[in-house]
C-alpha cells in the first residue's frame, strides 16, 4: 500500500514542470474594513483578481495613480500592512458545471451545504456584457408562476424582468419559492440568488424546497448578512453568470434577486470605504449602471444565437410603501414591470397582497397563453372598477342592481385571488376557475364559500371536462367543443354544491 | 473629486529641481519642505520620496533589481543578471542590490519594479504542493 502511494506520488511529481514566470506584486499599504490600498499593481486590470499571501482573494476596482483599491473577498483579519499581493491577470471568475444542481454555493461559486466539493470544468467571469439587440428575441413564451394573480393579470414571459416591489413582511419571497416550487415540469432551471439575509431564512427557504423537490433544478447562491459586504456584491452577477452558463445550452432560466435594495446597501458601503464621492441616500453615482448592468444580462436569445433564456426576477424591500425612493425608482426603470405587494392588503387577508392598480407587466401579455388572456381579459379592470365602487359604495346605501352586481363580481373575484402560501395552481386550474368566474358561474356563491367552491370544481372538472383540459394543455385554447363540455360540468358541479 | 496623488508631487519635485539646476538646490529643498509641511503632508514624506526616487531612477535610465539568494552571487552571475536586465528594462545603468535568505533553500529570488521573477526552491516546492493538492 505504501509503495503504491509512493508510485503515484513518484508519477505525479515526474508529469510537475514548474512554470517559472513573471509575476506582478504589491504591497498592502492600508487595510480597514474588507477595503486594501495596494502599492504596485501596475498593469493590472479592473475587476482583475489578486492573490494575498494568505490565500484570500481579492478584486481590483479602484485603479489609481499609485495605489490599487482592492475589495477583499474573505478573512481580512490576517492580513497585514507590508504583506505582498500578487496578481492573477484573471477577470473575476467562478467554477461552473452541470453538478452545481441542487447545491447551495457562495458567491465565489465554492460549495457551502457540506455535501462536498463541486466538479467543474470551466469558469465563467461574473462580468460580462449583456446579449446584443441581434441575438435576441422578444418575449413570447409564458413563465407560469402558479399564481393567479400573476398569471392571469400581471403574467410574466420567459426573458422578462419583472421586478417584486413591497415593505417587509409583505409576501416577496414567498411569490419567489412558490414561482420556483412551480417549475417542475416546465423545463426551467432556478437560481435563487440570496443577499445580505439571515441564514436562518435561507436554510429556512431550502428546506422547503427540499420538501417541494424543487433542489433538483435550483441552485443557491449565498451571500449573507455575515458575510463582507464584498460577497454581497458580487453574489448576484455569480448568479447570473452560473445562469449564463445553462442559457449557453439553451436552457430557459429563472433567477431570483432576493434583495437588491441590500445589494445596493453593500455596494455604498465599498464605494464609501473606497472614497468615492457619495450621491443621493450616499449612494455612489454609478449605482444605476450597477443594477442596470445586472438585469440586461436576463433576455431571450434566438435560436440561432443558441437560444435559451433567463428570467429575472428582482425583489426591492420599500420603506412604509415609499416607491419613489432612489433604489425603487431607478429598478422600476429598468424592468419590464412591476408585482406591488401592499402591507394593508396582506393585513386584511388578501394574500398574495397584490396591488393589482400598482402592479404592471409591460412586455408579459404577449407571452400568456390564448385561454388565459380570454378568460382575464377583463379582470384587471373589473378589479379596479370594484376598488373605486368599494370606496364610494361606502357613503350611501342606495345603489342600482348593475353596481350592485359588479360590487358582488368584485368580492368573489378577490377571493378567487387570494392563494396559500406553497400552494401554486396549475395552468388549467386558473383558466378552469377564472372561467367560472367571469363567466358568471359564482355570482350566486356566498363569498366565504368561494374556496371551497374553487377546490371543488378544479377537481371535478379534470376528471370531467377532459377535452378542455387536453385542449389547454395542448393548444392553450379551447374549442367550442371544449367549452360547451366546461360549462356542462361547472353547472352540474354547482348544483350539486348548491344542493 | 480629484486629489493630488504622491506621484504627482514626486513628479512635480523632480520637475522643480531638474528646472532649478546645481545652483538652485538649497533654495528649491526650502520650497518642497514648505509645501509638504503647508499642505500637511509631512506624514507622507517617506512614501513621496519613495516615488520620487521611483521618477528618479525612470527619468535616468536607471533599474534597481533586489536579488535575494542564499549564497553570495559569483561576479560572473552578477554581470549576466545586469546585463539581462539592461535588455528587458531598457535600462542605461543596472544597480543590483543583494540580500541573503537561508529560507529560499536554493536559486534567486528577483524583485526589479513591481515585479519578481522567483527561481528559488522554496517557491516551486510550494508550486508542487499548489500541482499535488489541486481539486480533481
Amino acid at each position: 500500500m505504501t509503495n503504491h502511494i509512493i508510485d503515484i506520488l513518484k508519477k505525479e511529481i515526474e508529469n510537475f514542470k514548474a512554470e517559472m514566470k513573471v509575476e506582478k506584486v504589491g504591497k498592502v499599504m492600508e487595510i480597514f474594513d474588507g477595503i486594501a490600498k495596494v502599492s504596485g499593481l501596475s498593469d493590472i486590470k479592473s475587476s482583475e483578481m489578486v492573490l494575498f499571501a494568505n490565500g484570500v482573494m481579492g478584486v481590483a476596482l479602484n485603479l489609481e495613480d499609485d495605489a490599487v483599491g482592492v475589495i477583499i473577498l474573505g478573512d481580512f483579519s490576517k492580513i497585514k500592512e507590508g504583506d505582498e499581493v500578487s496578481a492573477t491577470g484573471r477577470i473575476l471568475e467562478i467554477p461552473v458545471s452541470d453538478a452545481i444542481l441542487g447545491r447551495v454555493v457562495n458567491a465565489l461559486g465554492a460549495p457551502i451545504d457540506g455535501k462536498g466539493a463541486i466538479k467543474a470544468s470551466k469558469t465563467y467571469p461574473i462580468e460580462k456584457v449583456a446579449p446584443g439587440v441581434i441575438t435576441r428575441l422578444s418575449v413570447s413564451e409564458p413563465v407560469a408562476t402558479g399564481i393567479k394573480v400573476i398569471d392571469a393579470i400581471i403574467p410574466i414571459g420567459r426573458g422578462q424582468r419583472e421586478l417584486i416591489i413591497g415593505d417587509r413582511q409583505t409576501g416577496k419571497t414567498a411569490i419567489a419559492i412558490d414561482t420556483i416550487l412551480n417549475q417542475k415540469g416546465q423545463n426551467m432551471i432556478c437560481v435563487y440568488v440570496s443577499i445580505g439575509q439571515k441564514d436562518s431564512k435561507l436554510r429556512k427557504l431550502q428546506a422547503c424546497l427540499e420538501e417541494g423537490n424543487s433542489m433538483t433544478y435550483t441552485v443557491i447562491v449565498n451571500a449573507s448578512a455575515s458575510e463582507a459586504a464584498a460577497l454581497s456584491y458580487i453574489a448576484p452577477y455569480a448568479g447570473v453568470s452560473i445562469a449564463e452558463y445553462f442559457m449557453d445550452q439553451g436552457k430557459d432560466v429563472l433567477i431570483i434577486y432576493d434583495d437588491l435594495s441590500k445589494h445596493a446597501v453593500a455596494y455604498r458601503e465599498i464605494s464609501l470605504l473606497l472614497r468615492r464621492p457619495p450621491g443621493r441616500e450616499a449612494y455612489p453615482g454609478d449605482v444605476f449602471y450597477l443594477h442596470s448592468r445586472l438585469l440586461e444580462r436576463a433576455c431571450r436569445r434566438n435560436e440561432k444565437y443558441g437560444g435559451g433564456s433567463i428570467t429575472a426576477l428582482p425583489i426591492i424591500e420599500t420603506q412604509a410603501g415609499d416607491i419613489s425612493a432612489y433604489i425603487p425608482t431607478n429598478v422600476i426603470s429598468i424592468t419590464d414591470g412591476q408585482i406591488f405587494l401592499e402591507t394593508d392588503l396582506f393585513y386584511k387577508g388578501i394574500r398574495p397582497a397584490v396591488n393589482v392598480g400598482s402592479s404592471v407587466s409591460r412586455v408579459g401579455s404577449s407571452a400568456q397563453i390564448k385561454a388565459m388572456k380570454k378568460v382575464a381579459g377583463t379582470l384587471k379592470l373589473d378589479l379596479a372598477q370594484f376598488r373605486e365602487l368599494e370606496a364610494f359604495s361606502q357613503f350611501g346605501s342606495d345603489l342600482d342592481d348593475a353596481t350592485k352586481r359588479q360590487l358582488e363580481r368584485g368580492k368573489r373575484a378577490v377571493e378567487v385571488l387570494k392563494q396559500l402560501q406553497y400552494a401554486p395552481v396549475k395552468t388549467e386550474h386558473q383558466v378552469v376557475t377564472l372561467y367560472a368566474l367571469v363567466k358568471g358561474f359564482m355570482d350566486d356563491i356566498p363569498v366565504d364559500k368561494i374556496k371551497e367552491f374553487e377546490k371543488g370544481l378544479t377537481d371535478y372538472s379534470e376528471n370531467n371536462a377532459k377535452t378542455f383540459y387536453k385542449e389547454i394543455k395542448e393548444a392553450k385554447m379551447w374549442t367550442d367543443k371544449g367549452e360547451e363540455q366546461l360549462k356542462k360540468v361547472i353547472a352540474d358541479f354547482k348544483n350539486n354544491f348548491v344542493k | 473629486m480629484t486629489t493630488i496623488s504622491n506621484n504627482d508631487i514626486a513628479r512635480a519635485i523632480y520637475r522643480e529641481f531638474t528646472d532649478a539646476g546645481h545652483e538652485g538646490v538649497y533654495a528649491t529643498s526650502q520650497k518642497v519642505v514648505n509645501f509638504l509641511f503647508r499642505k500637511n503632508l509631512i506624514s507622507k514624506s517617506g512614501t513621496i520620496l519613495t516615488e520620487l526616487e521611483k521618477v528618479i531612477n525612470r527619468e535616468e535610465g536607471r533599474t534597481v533589481a533586489r536579488v535575494t539568494s542564499v549564497k553570495p552571487l559569483t561576479e560572473k552571475s552578477r554581470t549576466h543578471l545586469a546585463h539581462i536586465f539592461k535588455k528587458r528594462y531598457s535600462a542605461k545603468e543596472v544597480e543590483l542590490i543583494e540580500s541573503l535568505d537561508i529560507k529560499l533553500l536554493g536559486g534567486v529570488r528577483i524583485e526589479v519594479n513591481d515585479e519578481i521573477i522567483d527561481f528559488s526552491i522554496k517557491n516551486k516546492i510550494k508550486k508542487l504542493q499548489a500541482y499535488l493538492t489541486r481539486p480533481e
